[in-house]
């Protein structure tokens, strides 16, 4: 018992240790300028939402909210969608072919961003989807597939195969097998897939300045980004931008959080 | 207490223990997340390598092909080749301290503690946060003035980024800092699955603490170190925009990576062809590296 | 090489936007947020939309500017991005890469940078802007920073100079009565200073570009004022960083260092801090480009408390000469189907009005003059200088991209003494022959 209360001790003194950089964020984003510079470590006395007003303002970030959500949440059914069903392939499948997809597949993960570069460019450009929320989706889609896949094939590996053999010797075809069977089994490492995958495409920085600067259609780091080249010297405003363009995702990770830890525990099980 | 591990309930028909596989799913299930990644990865990267043979700047039509003359001059490069140096000691930096680190939390974590959901939640929510904003923060943290970020807090006088023998670690524990609840989840995932019966029959034939950890705990654990150590791999040995908004390969070319070179050729120099034989490198280089990892622990998890 | 690639992008080209329209069909039906690429004026006519990639400096003078130009023009629309310099140059190499440059974008006047005009017009990517009447009236010292083989690719409102932004009340503080003339003054301005409490010199060395201002506030005293031809004799292989006033340039950089006249740690301080400690009277100066003056009046309590004054890089005051370099411009893309609509938007930038406008909006000296025009007090002690004494920013003149980079890591190393100025300027050297 008394082993257990230091350790809750020990552990509740290490998070706090490891807030400082959040706490910092936050305090400096309620600062003006003087007490930034008169006492940088101090509690905001008073502390003043001046800045996220001007943040808010300057940055624009209304419409890149709603940029960044119908990109995320396109991008994520389509990874979804396409990555379980490619990895219920690759993990079944006994033949040697099926093992070399696989690793092509896991080529993916290594392959620096820059080297196909240009050339993803021109081809995004070809088909007419620079500046629109299409060419984005198919972008993250195509980006992000190898690391669903290795983490859906994973997962379907330690799977017992009898739940859709069972399905099957009732009758139902692979499809209705794959849908109605196995896909629910996939919850956890589907959580998994989610939360991995918004975290990188809401955050995603480059590819959209790159594909969707001065469109219009900018996403919330993009936006945000543009802000603090802006008014680099005032770190108060800068933080303000910060916590906004990175509350929207905080927000969702709290809000689903029980599930996310969990599933991201049982999911990468396999 | 039931061991709770594998018990997710299983179909009534799976009792059966029919010797009998159902042939894999049709190739269709695979076409097309295949199509999708041929167009959007395979293809421009195969396309982008053709680039690693010519002297294109990177804009306008001028190109010609030099056969493997960026490749040679990569060899005689002594800033890509200090970059290499760098690359590695930053990997090795990040893969150590970020799983120890995320090891230790979520044992701390998987205690019985009170708080263990509100801790878990803490260490894990700078993954989510973009790794550019992250940096952002901590070149504030890391600024030198003696009465404000890192410095104030300890009380120090540390050059955190300015220092040439210290940026490296620095940008080290900015990456660690975002990351070790990373590794702590994937770590809590392993230690979920250690059955609590295994550690109560340690527990009885006397073991203590250190020696349950070592000989139950530590070999089960095998799965999830393989996949940390993976994922961290590849991911130090690709970092870039962490190093690029915190010091952009400064001071002078003190935390240099593959990474940054290989974006300033492109970008800066306008090498785009040299800059691209760089990123063969490094992809060659971050393919041999996972390999063999994956193949040693592979086999470490079946004789553990 | 070259056709191969490009001709079989051409027939693929096609095929793709075939199947581009199709997903893109696909996704406007999906969720209808599909942008619309042509406005509607009230007129009912179309609209033709001009883009334009910039960086963050240039928001406040080409908003302003495009704003008027809609205004007169109402068939033309202008949508604007910006972004800090490093993400700009990395996404319109990018899109110029791919050959999908905007209408619009930012120029570096002279050689020397990745996004300079004599790099991307070799390129053929610049639109050839010599048939404008303002091309005619760019005074001859900065014609290579607009031009290359006698065509003018590039517009530019004026020229900003390079010297010490001061904090007038530090210096009433410490009993400075007049900035100084000569170098023995100027070092004994910062011991007064720095008796007086303060830093003398605010150095964020750890943003990169900050690096090179110090030397290129004295270069033009310790090389040009003796050699005005060093330029040409470099190119032509007759001179070099090592055998020259660069050496002493350097040495004159480490000798502030030697002396404590910088703030602690200038590697690891930023662009940022340097600004607020000279703002905030922390310091008594930083040696920086007139075009971020607007950055430390916007962090300073009163903006009337800072003011420049050239940095004497000789013991001789007739012997000082002064950096004065084209500011950041535009470009039109050559290739764009609005290549002539951009043109003509850039002839209304060349206007002596628009000139004015935007030279005031960074404290720039403007390009041509007239009654109108206005000079910032702040500059006022260049303008002396600035007819036969002054030299454009030494990278403009400079043949590729990698000797600037150079320079800021050597700085950067010297600051940390990680090196010594013998291989700082061999390793220049070794980047200016490549």
């Amino acid at each position: 018992m008394r082993r257990t209360f230091l350790l809750e001790i020990v552990m509740i003194a290490v998070a706090v240790a490891f807030l400082f950089p959040v706490y910092s964020l936050v305090s400096l984003s309620l600062k003006d300028p003087g007490q930034i510079s008169r006492s940088p470590l101090a509690l905001p006395d008073p502390p003043t939402f001046d800045n996220y007003g001007s943040a808010w303002s300057a940055a624009a970030l209304g419409p890149s909210l709603v940029n960044s959500t119908v990109i995320t949440v396109v991008s994520l059914v389509a990874l979804i969608a396409l990555g379980s069903f490619a990895a219920y392939f690759l993990a079944r499948v006994q033949s040697r072919l099926g093992y070399g997809l696989y690793i092509l597949f896991l080529l993916g993960i290594v392959l620096p961003f820059q080297l196909g570069m240009i050339p993803l460019y021109e081809l995004v450009s070809d088909l007419g989807l620079i500046g629109t929320h299409a060419g984005m989706i198919l972008f993250y889609t195509g980006i992000q597939l190898p690391f669903t896949v290795f983490l859906y094939t994973g997962f379907i590996r330690a799977l017992p195969r009898e739940y859709a053999s069972a399905a099957q010797i009732d009758g139902a075809s692979h499809l209705t097998a794959f849908t109605r069977v196995v896909f629910p089994l996939l919850r956890p490492i589907t959580g998994t897939v989610l939360i991995l995958n918004a975290v990188f495409i809401w955050n995603d920085f480059f590819t959209p300045l790159v594909y969707l600067g001065g469109s219009g259609f900018e996403t919330v780091p993009v936006s945000v980004f543009a802000f603090v080249g802006q008014y680099v010297s005032d770190h108060g405003l800068v933080f303000a931008g910060l916590v906004l363009g990175a509350l929207p995702i905080v927000v969702v990770f709290l809000a689903l959080q029980r599930y996310v830890i969990k599933g991201f525990s049982s999911g990468l099980k396999g | 207490m039931t061991p709770v591990t594998a018990g997710r309930a299983r179909p009534a028909h799976a009792g059966r223990r029919r010797r009998f596989s159902a042939a894999a799913p049709p190739w269709f299930f695979a076409a097309p997340a295949l199509v999708v990644y041929a167009l959007v990865v395979l293809y421009p990267a195969v396309s982008g390598v053709v680039y690693a043979f010519t002297d294109w700047s990177g804009i306008g039509q001028d190109m010609s092909f030099v056969g493997l003359a960026n490749f040679r001059t990569l060899l005689g490069d002594e800033q890509a080749m200090g970059s290499i140096g760098n690359t590695l000691l930053l990997t090795v930096a990040i893969v150590a301290v970020q799983n120890g680190v995320g090891l230790l939390l979520a044992l701390g974590v998987h205690a019985r503690l009170k708080s263990r959901a509100l801790l878990r939640v803490i260490f894990f929510s700078p993954v989510v946060v973009s790794p550019v904003m992250v940096a952002f923060l901590w070149k504030y943290i890391y600024n030198p003035d003696p009465s404000a970020g890192l410095n104030g807090l300890l009380g120090l006088h540390v050059d955190w980024l300015g220092d040439p023998s210290v940026a490296l670690w620095s940008i080290a524990g900015m990456v660690v800092w975002q990351y070790a609840g990373y590794s702590m989840v994937i770590f809590l995932a392993g230690l979920e699955g250690v059955p609590r019966e295994l550690h109560e029959a340690a527990m009885i034939d006397g073991a203590g603490t250190f020696q349950r950890f070592r000989y139950v705990t530590w070999p089960l654990l095998a799965p999830a170190v393989t996949i940390n150590l993976m994922l961290s791999t590849i991911g130090g040995l690709k970092l870039f925009d962490q190093v690029f908004a915190a010091t952009n390969g400064g001071p002078g070319y003190a935390t240099e990576t593959l990474s940054t070179v290989l974006y300033k050729q492109a970008f800066v120099f306008g090498k785009f062809g040299y800059s691209t034989a760089v990123a063969l490198v490094l992809a060659l280089f971050v393919a041999a590296v996972s390999l063999v990892q994956v193949y040693y622990l592979r086999r470490r998890e079946v004789t553990a | 090489m070259t056709d191969l690639l490009r001709d079989a992008r051409l027939s693929r080209g096609q095929f793709l936007r075939m199947m581009g329209g199709l997903a893109a069909a696909a996704a406007a039906t999906a969720c209808s947020t599909r942008p619309e690429t042509t406005a509607t004026t009230g007129g009912g006519q179309a609209a033709t939309e001009l883009k334009f990639i910039g960086v963050a400096d240039q928001k406040t003078p080409m908003d302003q500017l495009a704003a008027a130009y809609q205004t007169s023009k109402p068939s033309v629309r202008i949508t604007a991005s910006y972004a800090p310099t490093d993400q700009v140059q990395t996404s319109l190499r990018t899109q110029l890469g791919a050959g999908n440059a905007p209408d619009l974008h930012v120029v570096y006047p002279g050689n020397g940078s990745a996004m300079s005009m004599t790099q991307i017009a070799k390129a053929g990517l610049l639109a050839d802007l010599s048939a404008q009447a303002w091309t005619q009236t760019i005074p001859a010292g900065f014609k290579p920073a607009f031009q290359l083989d006698g065509k003018t690719y590039i517009f530019s409102a004026g020229s900003s100079v390079i010297g010490a932004v001061y904090n007038k009340k530090v210096f009433e503080k410490a009993g400075i009565e007049a900035p100084p003339t000569t170098w023995s003054e100027f070092l004994a301005v910062c011991d007064k200073l720095k008796k007086a409490g303060v830093a003398p010199i605010a150095l964020g060395a750890q943003t990169p570009w900050v690096t090179q201002l110090i030397t290129y506030a004295l270069v033009p005293s310790t090389v040009y004022a003796k050699d005005p031809a060093f330029d040409d004799k470099q190119l032509a292989g007759q001179a070099s960083f090592a055998d020259s006033g660069w050496r002493d340039a350097m040495e004159m950089y480490l000798e502030l260092q030697k002396r404590g006249f910088f703030n602690d740690n200038p590697n690891g301080t930023t662009f940022e801090q340097q600004t607020s400690m000279v703002a905030t009277g922390k310091a008594g100066m930083a040696i920086q480009v007139s075009a971020v003056l607007p950055d430390f009046r916007k962090a300073a309590s009163s903006p009337d408390d800072l003011s420049m004054f050239p940095v004497p890089g000789a013991d001789d005051a007739n012997s000082v000469w002064i950096p004065a370099g084209v500011v950041v411009g535009l470009g039109a893309s050559a290739k764009g189907k609005n290549a002539e609509e951009a043109k003509a938007f850039i002839d209304y930038l060349g206007k002596q009005e628009s000139i004015n406008a935007w030279a005031k909006a960074i404290a720039a000296i403007p390009l041509t003059q007239d009654a109108s025009s206005t000079i910032d007090p702040a500059v006022e002690s260049f303008l002396p200088f600035t007819k036969d004494r002054a030299v454009p920013f030494m990278d403009q003149r400079w043949p590729n991209a990698e000797v600037q980079p150079v320079h800021f890591a050597v700085i950067q190393e010297l600051l940390a003494g990680k090196s010594t100025i013998d291989e700082a300027l061999k390793k220049m050297d070794e980047a200016y022959k490549k």
